[in-house]
Parts: structure tokens; sequence; C-alpha cells
């Protein structure tokens, strides 16, 4: 079990900021703390394995371990105020409950707060689901149920009041959906006759106070020291408070909440009696992309949202005719909680580090290890300051795409994550670790633990599998950060001086970011990525700049980052919907397809328009991940437009018949040329590995209307991989190596390029895209018009038709 | 839908022949498919296993899908030294347990072992009306997507 765990600040930091670590210690009394370079992640013994270079820095040494946690699951709180201090009350919402009831084994078993102020030690008032999966009012100790079990993934309305005069308490439970055989829920009355306790304890939604001092363990918790427990699983919307015990009518009337157009006074509403005693009128519509929620009532009590649940969500009175949230934000006033939600661990820092100004650019880890094997690894970026660059070549690390990846559980959660793989998949030691500490949050890949899909992810957390020495269970080797270490590797040991930059330094620095390298080479995977950064890409190819795709499935889906949390840095919060179509691991719900952070429409940037060809010739065809296979060269690569890179290769060679992820160099996801999805007409392909993969790779479905035999390796002849080359105006261009396996084939024979073909065609490339000034112009006959779909098929070969 | 072949019959021992050929040349493959390298541990030229033999290939896909709970997976115990074989809980939160004690020091015959359990525990019938419940109208049928 890892007893050692921890995050940065920053993914990329400048020579002369400050970083920050936060480390997590449970159990050893201290530890030590190296700052590394990171060479080579994979331990591999065919590969060279491990390598990572000692670093003198001021803040190496031993460090007081302590324990730190994360607080996870969402909820919104006000913190006390005397008008929540309430005697009488009504409670009311409509919600949407996805694990009304939980199994015993359930990580977090047990009663779920919806609306509360109230807490185990201090009682209180409050709407809960009770562990059986009924409604229950609570006052102070004591409860009311209906007793019937809410349906998950269904809209309720539930009302609860209570008089403290007449002691009388009813609880309303009303589904918006019934069937011909559900009973009938007559609403709940008992006579309770208590007297609210009041406390400082905050008003909850979503959750509920489990301890208002939780101790340090606590500090990391909002309010700082507060922990919550209880944490909801679903949908809230509309949720109301008033001071005094409703009729029915009224209650019905209160839907309506803060309705100041309603009464020519302008009073809170909706009618000027209610308006005497609404305490607070949430409107979960307003403020999508913010991290409050907006009370229409006459106090403003504006919640604040803790973990970043999902917003943009269908209310439960959403028409179906408005699918974006912007243009009927009425419909869109419901908020998802989760109860593994995590925007930012919130832990206290543990080594802070001012960044020497002399340090070079390069993949860094601060090591955190004890004499008793515990270890672990906190990567980040050494970045120059924009026109401070220091080489030639740019390493675009895609920290967007590590995030969407961040903690993956589908290996454990998953059960169908063995028929993509096509194998019994590999738990390391990160994913058991994960599989119990759920708190630590999980992808974009994956389902939250009530099974909805997960949109979501933040870098404030400890991100384990951004780790060296990870094998993902995707391709059983190295996936993202310890794949792209394999061309760090390469880099390092042909001599090459690189800078690195991220993905966010692309996103929020645009051309700035880009314009002074020569090439930019990308990782294995790039493909999540937002829209300003593929703009910055588009704006550097046009002008000249060469672009090296070293991988596949790049370009791919839409992303934004959340504007909630831009106060702490770059890039916190990265969001992402699996809309109508693309590989996806859930998908998305009707109307729930526009991001909550920008408002753009989510999904593939294909259904967007922007073809993923287009950024740098090819784009997705397949997927597989059982094992990879080599390339042979094609007569384009004879092209003189580009056999420059094919000097010192064989035209019979097997090109990349070895490597570190699948044992061949085109394997797990494939990209092809595809004129009619954006690839430039002039594009020549100059290697393919068609033909040569096996039954688990797949066609993407994006690709065909119908499901239909014939779509794997064996058989369907887009299930390739394309290295193409394109030149790019002013004297740019560039090379797509389309295979997300590409990369595990560099450190092949220590990446010496005398032995090793797919290294000697890399270098040939870079050698070349690295130089100063445009490159060499293509001769003058290549110059001709070239249409999309222009071009006469050979037909089938004639030769055994009879007659 | 295929039967899952019984212990003792010549399809059964036909399969795990060739299943455990497949594993054992896949060795030093940073992956691994139920295949044959012509060259152990090398990927360049592949026959067999699955794309050759169709009730191989159907009884490991019936495998595949298998439902979470209870799902035989592979658990890596010592960083490129030692493998064992867990069981998935199927809740979220409660991590997968050990089935034995067997380790294994490779990656590739902990897979071969896991497929003679999933032979043993599968039912001839697996999939087939005779073993319809109500998880089948619930998302909970014997095929599990992503």
């Amino acid at each position: 079990m890892m007893r050692l765990t921890g995050y940065a600040d920053k993914f990329g930091v400048h020579p002369g900021d400050t970083i920050r670590f936060y480390v997590n210690c449970d159990g050893p009394k201290a530890y030590k703390a190296e700052v590394v370079q990171m060479i080579n992640g994979d331990t591999n013994p065919r590969g060279p394995g491990f390598i990572e270079k000692a670093v003198s820095a001021s803040i190496n040494g031993e460090y007081t371990g302590r324990k730190q946690v994360i607080h996870s699951g969402s909820y919104g709180y006000v913190t006390d105020k005397p008008a929540l201090r309430v005697q009488s009350f009504t409670l009311q919402c409509w919600i949407w409950p996805t694990t009304p009831k939980t199994h015993p084994k359930y990580w977090k078993h047990g009663p779920q707060g919806l609306l509360t102020k109230w807490s185990p030690a201090d009682g209180g008032y409050g709407l809960f689901i009770n562990e059986a999966g009924c409604p229950e009012l609570r006052v102070n100790g004591k409860t009311l149920t209906t007793g019937a079990p809410l349906r998950d993934h269904a809209w309720h309305f539930l009302a609860a009041t209570y008089d403290a005069k007449t002691g009388e308490a009813i609880l309303y439970q009303e589904p918006q959906l019934t069937y011909a055989l559900d009973p009938e829920i007559p609403p709940a009355k008992a006579v309770l006759s208590e007297k609210i306790s009041q406390s400082a304890i905050p008003f909850v939604i979503a959750g509920y106070v489990g301890k208002a001092d939780g101790g340090p363990l606590a500090a990391s918790s909002l309010p700082k020291g507060v922990e919550i427990a209880g944490k909801y699983n679903g949908k809230i919307d509309s949720p109301r408070v008033c001071n005094r015990a409703l009729s029915r009518l009224e209650i019905e009337t209160m839907k309506l909440g803060g309705q100041t157009g309603m009464d020519e006074r302008r009073g809170s509403g909706p009618t000027p009696k209610l308006s005497e005693c609404l305490v607070a009128a949430w409107d979960f519509g307003v403020g999508i992309n913010t991290l409050t929620c907006t009370d229409k009532g006459p106090y403003l009590f504006h919640a604040s949202l803790v973990n970043c649940p999902t917003r943009a969500m269908t209310g439960y009175n959403w028409s179906g005719h408005n699918f974006d949230w912007k243009h009927a934000p009425a419909e869109y006033g419901a908020i998802h909680f989760h109860d593994d939600d995590v925007d930012d661990a919130r832990w206290d820092a543990d080594v802070v580090w001012e960044v020497p100004k002399d340090l070079k650019s390069a993949c860094y880890a601060l090591k955190l290890t004890t004499p008793d094997d515990d270890e672990d690894y906190i990567p980040f970026f050494v970045v120059p300051q924009v026109g401070q660059e220091t080489a030639k070549i740019a390493v675009m690390i895609p920290t967007i795409s590590y995030m969407a990846y961040a903690n993956e559980h589908l290996a454990n959660n998953a059960g169908g994550a063995e028929l993509l793989v096509y194998r019994v998949p590999i738990m390391q030691h990160q994913n058991m670790f994960l599989s119990e500490h759920r708190e630590y949050g999980g992808s974009i890949y994956d389902t939250h633990t009530d099974g909805s899909g997960l949109c979501l992810s933040s870098r404030l957390r400890p991100i384990l599998s951004i780790r060296p020495k990870y094998d993902h269970f995707l391709s059983q080797s190295p996936w993202q950060y310890p794949a792209d270490l394999h061309l760090i590797y390469w880099l390092e040991v042909n001599g090459y001086k690189y800078d690195v930059i991220t993905d966010e330094d692309v996103n929020y620095d645009g051309l700035a970011r880009l314009q002074n390298y020569n090439v930019v080479i990308t990782g294995s995977h790039p493909e999540h990525n937002s829209g300003p950064q593929l703009d910055a890409l588009h704006n550097y190819t046009q002008q000249g700049g060469r672009l090296m795709y070293m991988g596949a499935d790049g370009w791919y889906w839409v992303h934004s980052y959340h504007p909630g949390y831009d106060h702490l840095g770059r890039g916190i919060v990265t969001e992402m919907r699996r809309c109508e179509s693309g590989i996806r691991t859930w998908r998305a719900d009707p109307g729930e397809y526009y991001h909550q952070s920008t408002g753009e429409l989510g999904g593939m940037w294909r259904y967007r328009g922007r073809y993923l060809h287009t950024v740098a010739g090819t784009g997705m065809s397949s997927e597989g991940f059982d094992i990879s296979t080599y390339y042979s060269r094609t007569p384009e690569s004879n092209d003189p437009r580009v056999s420059w890179a094919f000097e010192g290769i064989e035209q019979d060679a097997k090109l990349g018949n070895f490597g570190l992820v699948g044992g061949g160099a085109a394997g797990t996801e494939l990209d092809i040329v595809d004129t009619m999805l954006g690839s430039p007409p002039h594009t020549l392909v100059v290697a393919t590995s068609a033909g040569r993969h096996t039954e688990g790779y797949l066609l993407v479905m994006e690709d065909y209307g119908f499901n239909q035999q014939g779509l794997d390796g064996t058989q369907h002849p887009r299930v390739r991989s394309d290295i193409a080359y394109h030149e790019t105006p002013n004297g740019g261009a560039c090379f797509a190596f389309s295979s997300i396996a590409f990369c595990g084939s560099l450190p092949w024979n220590n990446g010496d390029p005398a032995k090793n073909n797919i290294s000697r065609l890399v270098k040939n490339v870079l050698d070349r895209f690295m130089a100063d000034g445009p490159l060499p112009p293509p001769p003058k006959d290549s110059f001709i018009h070239r249409g999309r779909a222009d071009y006469d098929p050979p037909g089938n070969k004639v030769s055994n038709v009879r007659g | 839908m295929i039967s899952i072949p019984r212990k003792g019959t010549p399809e059964y021992d036909r399969l795990v022949r060739e299943h455990e050929a497949c594993m054992k040349s896949m060795k030093g493959v940073a992956g691994c498919s139920v295949l044959m390298c012509k060259t152990p541990g090398d990927t360049t030229e592949i026959s067999g296993g699955i794309h050759e033999d169709l009730l191989l290939n159907r009884v490991l896909l019936r495998m595949r899908t298998l439902p979470a709970k209870n799902k035989l997976v592979v658990i890596c115990t010592k960083l490129e030294k030692e493998w064992r074989i867990g069981r998935l809980s199927g809740i979220r939160g409660v991590p997968p347990v050990f089935v034995d004690d067997r380790t294994f020091d490779d990656e590739q015959m902990v897979q071969h072992a896991i497929f003679l359990m999933r032979l043993d525990e599968m039912a001839e019938t697996d999939g087939m009306p005779e073993h319809f419940h109500e998880g089948w109208k619930r998302r909970n049928d014997n095929w599990t997507a992503t």
C-alpha cells in the first residue's frame, strides 16, 4: 500500500518561480525528498531501464512526515446565519438520486444529506435520504420517513415541514414519474415535539456536518476544520428553505422560488405572504460556470460549491427542446453531486522550492522515499518564459491528456475493459491503492462511484497515473507520462537540446509559446485539447513552424479549463464531455453536451467541424491494445519531397518490428491519412502498417454508420497506421508518426540510429525540421491542383472475371 | 452462442494446449495476445490462437465480458518480477482480493492460469436462457462493455 503520495501546485514552472509540493506521509515519521531529472521511466528489462539524474537542489533533504487526506465528494454550503436558525421550517427540492440505497460495503454507505443544518453532535434540522434509500426528515435526534424507497435515476419532489408550536412534521414524497404498479405514497406525518438545537454549523446542500471540529485531518476540508459527511449522489434542483410550515398549496407555489416579478413591490416572492417566510431559494441555473449557487431569496445566501460538482445538467423541467444551457438556463437548474468529486486536495505545503534561474528546461520530479522502500514521484516540468527559449526544439507535454487519464479506475471498475485490451488486465500497486482510495478521484475515462460519467479532472491532487515505473493496464506498458519519457530518453541519448512546454502553456500563451521554436514535438498521445491550443498549433504551422506528431489519437476531444479556478493557477480543472460519437467509456445524457466551464459544445472536435486530420495530417482510425506490429515503406517514401527522411533505411526494412509498447512501433491507437477528413490533399503516406494488426484492433465507431462484421485489424483496410508527411506554408511541415506505440520503439538498442530504424527515421526528420530558416522548397512539379475526393479508383482486378 | 467446453473433452484439451503455447510464445513482449509468435517474444510474425481457432476465440470473448463482480484480474506484486491472481469486488471502493497464494514470475503464465480457472468456473451454458436473472433487464447481463 502506498504510504507516500503527493502533488505539486504546478505542472510547469518557470526558472526563478516557486513550486510547492504537498505530501501525504501516512505512517513513516520522516521521508527524504530529492529533485531528480527524469530520463526514462520504463522498467522493462528489454529497454535501457529506469533512468533518473540527481539534481542538486536546496530542498533536497529529510522532512517530517504527516498524514494528509482528501475530503472528496461535492456539496454546497452557507456558513451559519441567524436566519438559518429556524424553529419551524419547510425544506423542499427536486432530486434525481443515483444511489439512494448503497451496498453495505460501498465506500460511503449510509445516509445522504440533501438540505441540512444538522450534525450528530449538534442536532438541528434537515432533509435526508436514509440508509434504506427513503426520504427522511430529521429534527435533532428524531426522524420521520415515508418508508418508500426512492427510485434511482428518476425525479422526485420532496418537501418537509415542521411546526414548532404543534410539534407536527410532514414529509411529502411525490415522484414525477409513476408506473402502473407503484404504490401510493401518502404524506408521512408525526408529532416530533422537538425544540431545534441551534449551533454554528453551516447549512449544507448535498451532505451534512459530520464533525464541526474534525481535527487536524479536516484542515483540508471546507469550511476548514469542518468534516462534511453523508455526501449525496445525484441531482438536486430548486432547493428552498422557509421559516414556517407551509401548507401543501403554499409548497406548490413556493416551487416558483424567488420571483420578485410576481409582486408589484418586488418582494422576494413568489407571493407577498411567502416573501415573509422565505429564507433561501437557490437557482442553480444561474452562474453555471462558477462555484457559487445563487440565492434568489431575501438574504442572498449564495452557497459555495466544494469539489466542483457537475453543472449544466438537465433539470426536472427539461423539455428536450433546448440542448444548450445558455439558451434555457431555467431548464438547467440541476447540479449533479457525486461523493467522489474532487477539485483540490487542499493539503498544506511541505516542500517549497524556488527553482534556480539557471535550471535547464527538462522533465523533473520530486522523488520521495523512506528507508522502508516507500516511494513516490511528483513529476513537474521546468518551462522557459516566453521569449527566453533555450533550444530550437520544444517538446509539448500533453498535460491535458494526462489530466484526462488521471487516476483511472477502468481495470478495476469496468469488467468490459478486458474486452478492450484482449487479455486479463494487470493492476499495478497504484491501481490497488486507488481501488481503495476513491477519494483521490477518477479520470475522465471513469464513471463516478454512482455510475455517472466523470467529466471534470483536477490536477491539484496526487495523480498516481502520472508516474514513472507505471505500466498502464491498457497497453501493459507505459502510457502517457512514462511513455513520453521514451521520447525524452531518446532526445537525451542522441544529444539533442530541447525545451519542454505543456498544453496549458500553449493554451494560455497561444502562438507566442510556439513561434520561437523551429520544431515542436508532441507526446505519444495528445488526445485531449483546448480550442486555443489547436488555434496556436495551426497558426504555428501556417507560419512555417514544423510539427512532429509522435503519436496517435490526437486532437480528438474538446476540453476547456474551468474559470472558477483561475485564481489558483493555470489549467487547474479541465472539462470534457463524451457526446454523440467517438470512442467513449461513458456517454453524456441527452441535453448535457455543453460544457459548464465555457458553455461550448463538448464532444469530438470532429463534430465541431475541426477535423483531427487537419492538425498534423493524420487522424484516429482504430484501436487495439493487445500487441503492436511494424511498418513498411510505400512508394511515396521515395518522392523527393520526403525521401530525405529515409536516408539509411532500406526500402524493404521492417520499420519498428521491436519496441517497448506492444512489441512494435505500430500499435494501441492508430491514425491514418484521410483527405475527406482534413488531411491536406498533398499529404504523402510514407509508411503503413496495413494488414498486420490483430483481431483486437477495431475501426473507430465515428467512421461507420452501421455496426457490421469486418471491422477488425485482420479485415478492415482502415485499421492501420500511416506515417505521413506534408508541407505547410512558409517552409513549415508536419510529420505524423501516427501510432501511440511509436515512441516505445525509440529506446530500443539504446536509441542508436545505426541499430534502430525508427530512431534513424525520427533523427532524419528532426535534424531537418530543427534547422534554422524555412525548409528547402519542394520541387516545382509538386505544385499542382489537387481535390479532396479527386481520384480515379483502380477498381477490382478483373483478371479472374470470366467473359 | 457457443458452449464453454468441459474438462475431459477433446475441445477443452485443445484450447488449453493452444492457449498455453501462445502465452509461452508471448513471454518478453510488452503486451500480450492469445496468438503465437513465430519467434518467441517477437510480434513480427504471428499466427494461430484467436486468429485460427474459432472456439478459442469465442470462449475468450465470453470470458472477457464477464461482469466485474468476482471477475479474476492480475495484480503485479513486485515490479517486473511477481504477479498474482485477484478477484474484483464489483463494489466501488472495495479493492480486489487475492484468490490464492500462487505467484507467477512473468505476465503471461498468470494469464493462462486465469484461463484455466475460468474454464472451471463458467457454466457450460453461461449466458443462455437457463441463466436468465433480473440483472439482464438492468444492464447487469453477461456482456459487460465500457
